[in-house]
């Protein structure tokens, strides 16, 4: 009993470190390429710098990487773990692949949220003079932040879900322990313990995020 | 400072939005431009406010073409006007104070001035102590103080309503037209109103350009446009007005061959019954009505002219030398 109990916590805190630095990572990555889509983007969606080549190539990649099923998407970025991280197996190896996974999808959410933005508010910043960083800093972003938050929460619980996956190749946290003490030692108890758990950690993330957004808008 | 538009055209594919207008705004004036929905004023407003590059055709403030500026240009001499539009278009992540702030901030300008020239914006559109006040807490005609306060934050030497009324109730609107024309003295302004509101253009400004299908079609004072309109397309936002408005009565629906107009004093003269001594002419009104412009009243009279079409000439030739406009229906 001791022992689960402390595979369990183990496992846990494995998990919200995985997911914590690549939730920071993948918006790192992917919140300035929502951003860049949805500001090259056309004039009628609220684009402050129409560039549609460079869109469509942007969108382009963001479409192909989401179309990667997640565990491919891990195998073919192991070696950029090994050459980053010094190797490929382990919670730290699995941080990477999990944020570049994660980053398009972060991409198009933000673009979501920047584009629901009433253009008529982005135009009179504009004949403000305010210059296109200004718009994006003083009027895209704030407006938006209640639906940014929704968005982040979305990824964050999205990367809960991916680092389950992430365990079944060697990246640890409560997905790999439900995998092998659970399915593989045939200990049904650590896999309702790691099911549990995610569940727990899924719904406290909504909460906090609902209310967090809810708070913004009740403001305005 | 002055406007002028000189041969400004705009195309979006075949569409000619804007097509060949001209116009000189004068400073310190309301200068109105009114047409009907689709008739270019949006597209106008755009090119002059520099929002939009004319395809030809030039755009100077006082002696400083504009419409050709670089990006960074573009951005400073944006700061010099002040812009408001039907929607409003205020920030909803910033309280009033803030959406006031937000022109200033831009131009990186002190905290404690900002702070002091929000006080005094908030004191001049009438909302002192509303500052902290959510956007959405505020009433349409509340907006638009806000959006005027922040148009007028930098100090602007023009500026642009678009539309600004059309969102609001008769009341509010005079109120804000009020308002703007105070701040208009106040602080010497080109204002610049774009709408499909005769009421506005009668309440507010001192001239007027009518815009159909991208042309210029009538342009001048604003109470010389109302007694003799020439344009079809004026005669129609004028006759839209004496409709709606309860200023001229219409007792019959038939009848109304003529339409008179009087210009300021002579809506005092019995100019009527000396014309029918005269010339044994038989009056048969239909309606008739006065309406306040800007700095005069004019009066309107539909009539029928008996009892023969040549006494009816002779009255009408008599009513035109006592300075009466008079519009024959075909």
């Amino acid at each position: 009993m001791q022992t689960m109990i402390n595979l369990v916590l183990q496992s846990t805190w494995q998990t919200v470190v995985m997911v914590f630095l690549s939730t920071i990572f993948s918006l790192i990555l992917g919140f300035p390429i929502g951003v860049l889509l949805h500001v090259t983007g056309s004039e009628e969606h609220g684009g402050i710098i129409p560039h549609p080549v460079f869109c469509s190539i942007i969108s382009r990649i963001v479409n192909i990487l989401r179309s990667f099923p997640f565990l491919i998407l891990m195998i073919v970025l192991m070696p950029l773990s090994r050459l980053i991280i010094g190797t490929s197996i382990g919670t730290m190896a699995t941080v990477i692949p999990l944020s570049i996974a994660a980053a398009p999808f972060v991409a198009r959410v933000i673009e979501t949220s920047l584009k629901e933005v009433d253009p008529g508010v982005v135009q009179a910043a504009k004949a403000m003079g305010s210059s296109n960083w200004q718009i994006i800093r003083k009027v895209l972003i704030p407006e938006a932040l209640p639906s940014l938050v929704s968005g982040v929460t979305l990824t964050i619980i999205n990367l809960i879900g991916y680092s389950a996956m992430a365990g079944a190749i060697g990246g640890g946290g409560l997905g790999d322990l439900a995998i092998r003490y659970g399915y593989q030692r045939f200990r049904p108890s650590y896999m309702v313990a790691a099911v549990i758990i995610i569940i727990v950690m899924v719904e406290l993330i909504q909460f906090v995020g609902d209310r967090i957004s809810a708070r913004l808008l009740a403001k305005r | 400072m002055e406007i002028k538009l000189r041969n400004l055209k705009r195309n979006y594919g075949s569409l000619h939005a804007v097509d060949g207008v001209s116009l000189d705004i004068p400073s310190n004036t309301v200068y109105g431009i009114i047409g009907r929905s689709g008739a270019g004023k949006s597209t106008l407003v755009r090119l002059v406010s520099m929002l939009e590059k004319p395809d030809t055709g030039e755009v100077y403030y006082d002696d400083k073409r504009v419409d050709n500026l670089s990006k960074e240009e573009l951005m400073q001499e944006r700061r010099k006007i002040g812009m408001i539009f039907q929607n409003f278009n205020l920030f909803s992540s910033r309280n009033a104070e803030d959406n006031i702030a937000y022109p200033m901030e831009i131009c990186r300008m002190d905290k404690d001035h900002i702070k002091r020239r929000t006080e005094e914006l908030l004191a001049l559109v009438g909302l002192e102590g509303r500052g902290k006040a959510p956007i959405s807490t505020l009433s349409g005609g509340q907006k638009q103080r806000v959006a005027i306060a922040r148009a007028l934050a930098v100090n602007p030497s023009i500026l642009f309503c678009d539309e600004a009324t059309s969102a609001l109730d008769p009341q509010t609107t005079r109120a804000i037209l009020a308002l703007i024309k105070e701040i208009q003295k106040k602080m010497n302004l080109t204002v610049v109103m774009i709408t499909h509101q005769m009421e506005v253009v009668r309440d507010a400004c001192d001239r007027v350009a009518v815009l159909d299908s991208g042309h210029v079609v009538e342009e001048g004072l604003v109470s010389d446009i109302f007694s003799s309109p020439k344009s079809s397309v004026t005669k129609d936002f004028l006759s839209s007005l004496t409709n709606v408005q309860e200023s001229v009565v219409r007792w019959s629906k038939e009848g109304g061959h003529y339409t008179l107009r009087f210009r300021g004093t002579k809506t005092d003269e019995p100019i009527i019954s000396t014309v029918s001594k005269a010339t044994g002419a038989i009056f048969n009104i239909r309606a008739a009505g006065v309406q306040n412009l800007e700095n005069e009243e004019l009066g309107i009279m539909i009539t029928d002219i008996g009892p023969d079409a040549e006494t009816a000439a002779r009255a009408v030739a008599l009513l035109r030398e006592n300075g009466v406009t008079v519009e024959e229906d075909a």
